[in-house]
This record gives C-alpha cells, sequence and structure tokens, in this order.
C-alpha cells in the first residue's frame, strides 16, 4: 500500500454501495494505487449531494480522502469517465456489475494491483463503446493470470506434453487443458473444441480491442463462457453472485428497436 | 463475567438489545434509549409499545399495488376517480407519499419494495416484479412510469421491467433527469448534466 497522508487523492472505479443510516453511503472502490478498500461518503444520498453522481458504481472518479478512524471519508469526488452506456443498456450495466462483482471476490483490500486497475478501466471503456459482450470472457482470463490462475492452454496442465490440436478435456481442478493420457485423475471438465482453445493461446497476447474483433458463434460464446465459469467456481469455490443477474438479463426478450431508446430516453431536441 | 459484579437487570438489557436491533442505532445508542425509556411516564412507555404492536397487527400490503395499508385494497387502488391506465411504479412506499406530494400524479402505483441489486444477489424474484407483470394483462393499464432512483441500481431495475413488458406492448417512460434545485452545475455529474441538456426546454 502507498504511503497516505491525513488527506490524499487517487483515482478509483467504484465497485459497489450500501446505504448507512439516513444519507450517508460505504463505497468499495478500486484504485489504481491503493487497491481496494472501503470509504465513507457522507449525504451522499441527498439530491443536493455535491457528490452523489460522482460516486455511482462504474463509474471512474477522481476522489480526495481523508483518513477516517475506521473509514476513510470522500471530501471531494469528480467523474473522469461516466460510462454512460452502462447506465442506458442494461446487457452492458449486467456484464460491468459482473466484471466489478469478479474483480471484489478476487482481491484482498489495500493491494496495489496497477495491471489490475487498468484491465478493469479496459473492459469498462470497451463495454461502454459497444465491443461485443464477449470481451468479458477476456477479463475472465486476464483476471485469473494476475491472480496467480492461469488458464494452461499451451500444454497438458498435469504433464507438460504438447497438445494435439483436437478436442481436448479441459478441468479446472487441474488448470487447463489436459492430454489424453492424464484424463484419469485430472477432475471432471468439459471438453473444448480447436477453436475455443485458439480463443484461449490468442487472448494471452492480444488487447482487449483485438479480443472484441474476434467473431465468436453463440455456441463458442458458450462453451467459453460455460469453460471459465467452472474455473472461476472452482477457485472461489462459489459462483459469483451477480452471475445469476447476468443470466436473468440474458433471458430477457431483446429491446425492439422501435423501442430502443424511445421509451424510456426523451428525444434529442432537434430530432 | 466475576460474580457481584452482574451487568444492567435483565428487562433493560433486553430493552437495549432490542433497541441495537433497529437500524442506524449503535450499542450506546440503544443504551441511553433504553435508560431514557426507564425515565418516561408509564402512559408514555405504553403508547410506544401499543404504537408498535399496531403497526405489525393492522398494517398489510395491498394486494395489487404492495404499498403498505390499512384496508385491502389500499385507498389509492380503491379510488374510482384516478386512473386506472397508469402505473408509477416505485421502490419504496416512502416514494408514494413523496410523488403524491409533490406531483399531482392522479394513477396508480406499483411499490417493488426494492430495487435489483445483482452484486448483494437481490434479483428480480426478490422484489415485486412478477406481480407487476400480472396488472398488465388485462390490458386496461397502458402506461408504466418508472420512478425508481436515478442510481446504477435503479435504473438497470427499469430497463429490466421494461425489457420484461416489452412483449405486452405497454408503453414505458422514466422520469426525466437534470438538475434539482439548488443544485450547482460545477458540482453536477456528468451524465446527470448531459440528460439536463438533452431535456432542455424553451423558456
Amino acid at each position: 500500500m502507498a504511503e497516505r497522508g491525513r488527506v490524499y487523492k487517487t483515482e478509483a472505479v467504484i465497485l459497489r454501495r450500501r446505504n448507512l443510516g439516513e444519507a450517508d453511503s460505504i463505497f468499495t472502490v478500486f484504485s489504481a494505487r491503493e487497491g481496494k478498500f472501503d470509504a465513507i461518503a457522507r449525504g451522499v444520498r441527498k439530491a443536493r449531494s455535491r457528490m452523489g453522481g460522482h460516486l455511482e458504481p462504474l463509474t471512474r472518479t477522481r476522489v480526495m480522502l481523508a483518513q477516517g478512524r475506521s473509514l476513510d471519508v470522500f471530501t471531494q469526488a469528480e467523474t473522469v469517465e461516466p460510462y454512460r452506456t452502462l447506465r442506458e443498456d442494461l446487457d452492458r450495466a449486467a456484464a460491468g456489475l459482473y466484471c466489478a462483482d469478479l474483480l471484489d471476490a478476487f482481491t484482498a483490500e489495500h493491494e496495489e494491483l496497477p495491471e489490475l486497475y487498468r484491465l478493469l478501466v479496459e473492459i469498462l471503456q470497451s463495454l461502454d463503446a459497444g465491443l461485443g459482450l464477449h470481451v468479458v470472457r477476456y477479463f475472465e482470463l486476464q483476471l485469473l493470470a494476475l491472480a496467480g490462475y492461469e488458464v494452461q492452454a499451451d500444454a497438458c496442465a498435469v504433464c507438460g506434453a504438447r497438445l494435439p490440436a483436437e478436442d481436448t478435456l479441459y478441468a479446472p481442478a487441474s488448470g487447463g487443458l489436459v492430454c489424453r493420457d492424464c484424463r484419469a485423475g485430472a477432475g471432471t471438465g468439459r471438453i473444448l473444441g480447436v477453436t475455443a482453445i485458439k480463443v484461449f493461446r490468442f487472448a494471452r497476447t492480444a488487447t482487449v480491442g483485438e479480443f472484441a474483433a474476434l467473431r465468436i458463434d453463440p455456441a463458442l460464446a458458450h462453451a467459453l463462457e460455460g469453460a471459465l465459469g467452472e474455473t472461476i467456481r472452482y477457485v472461489l469455490e462459489k459462483d459469483p453472485r451477480s452471475k445469476r443477474f447476468v443470466a436473468e438479463v440474458a433471458a430477457l426478450p431483446p429491446l425492439r428497436t422501435s423501442e430502443a431508446g424511445r421509451n424510456v430516453l426523451p428525444a434529442e431536441p432537434g430530432d | 463475567m466475576p460474580e457481584g459484579h452482574a451487568g444492567p437487570p435483565e428487562p433493560i438489557t433486553r430493552l437495549i438489545d432490542e433497541f441495537n436491533k433497529l437500524p442506524g442505532i449503535g450499542p450506546k445508542s440503544a443504551q441511553r434509549l433504553a435508560y431514557y425509556i426507564l425515565r418516561v411516564p408509564e402512559h408514555d412507555a405504553r403508547a410506544l409499545a401499543d404504537a408498535i404492536l399496531a403497526v405489525k397487527a393492522r398494517i398489510i400490503l395491498c394486494s395489487r399495488c404492495l404499498n403498505i395499508t390499512e384496508s385491502e385494497p389500499c385507498g389509492y387502488c380503491s379510488d374510482p376517480r384516478r386512473d386506472q391506465s397508469v402505473i408509477c411504479v416505485v421502490e419504496q412506499a416512502l416514494d408514494v407519499l413523496a410523488v403524491e406530494r409533490a406531483s399531482g400524479f392522479r394513477g396508480l402505483y406499483h411499490v417493488l419494495h426494492g430495487v435489483l441489486n445483482p452484486m448483494d444477489g437481490v434479483g428480480p424474484e426478490d422484489i415485486y416484479v412478477r406481480e407487476l407483470v400480472t396488472r398488465l394483462n388485462d390490458g386496461t393499464v397502458t402506461e408504466l412510469i418508472m420512478a425508481t432512483n436515478p442510481s446504477l441500481e435503479g435504473e438497470a431495475t427499469s430497463m429490466y421491467i421494461q425489457r420484461l413488458v416489452g412483449p405486452l406492448g405497454v408503453k414505458v417512460t422514466r422520469l426525466a433527469r437534470g438538475l434539482p434545485s439548488g443544485a450547482d452545475l460545477e458540482y453536477t455529474d456528468d451524465v446527470t448534466l448531459a440528460r439536463a441538456f438533452e431535456g432542455r426546454q424553451e423558456l
């Protein structure tokens, strides 16, 4: 953790909020320098609060904090990136919340993780910019790698032998793909096709933009989501709580284009 | 605890424990309240106890709008002068009071009793969403006004309901977003200010 004065400034992404008393909230934020921590914002739920809109979950904000006895207290907040699309598109909001939830589950408080911060910002930017929702898989893969659970996709995770280009067992308990000889005792898993394996390998060196440009059909998306979901469940020993919401949103009827933005958002003046 | 150094008498401890369960009341405040009750006249203490019991005994949720009420259906749902074709959807029963006080709205309400909060595991089945969809089935309602809070969770809830009822052909609107009176442009967040611009009106 970086050395902090009594009052300090940092840039952070707001992960979650819970209400406290009549008008206060406690926010869990993730910052490049301070890592993940909780801090309290006084009076933030009043309509005229100067910080209110700047501390919404999934916004990137410059904050100033004063050290408190137990929790630090926000004294100023100014939005850097509001990621507005996440506020106006339910699928993207669900994806963003899932990523924030996952990061929360994988991190301890006050751990300095600048690479993870960059990754989170990149993903929120990508979701905000309308890139394919499969960038969430990129986030999962990179997060697992940064947390020390890199998915082994090049060689057999058990014996290290080279893998032939064929359908291969993916076993979370073994840490990735497992060759035919090692299948017994590798733990349960699912068979992944060659394309899914290529996606895993590609993600390791690709930028988020390159990964977003991949064309991923629904069957492949399902396989990737399943495999990574099983890995995350294996590591955390539970599913992230927001995962159910992502599934519930995916099951909703799609918004008809004539409805999108029309009923809910006022038309642009001059439209 | 050593012999001879007992805490307060048992009824006081019990009262402290009960106060301590209330939101925003810590152990010190609970102690102070309990010792205050000890000193108030008996009829005041009885009035407080009776008021608490009456709330639990007489207040129910209206089977249609799920607002808190003493009669079934509630005063809003049973008032024939109110517009039966518009439902204003709010997060909490307290929000009904705020809308009634300020807006001149004369339609019906639906109280969700919460908001979707994926990270805390609050999903659609934990709030009264299904009951809302059921109310739309007979075709009387033509507009839903989403009056959830303009927070990420409130907006996600509105969008969820919009998607859910989409196939029913009901118009879904939401309250305008913009600057509260007394606000300071300098401190207004980007999303609110952008929406305030989009919703600008001719003077």
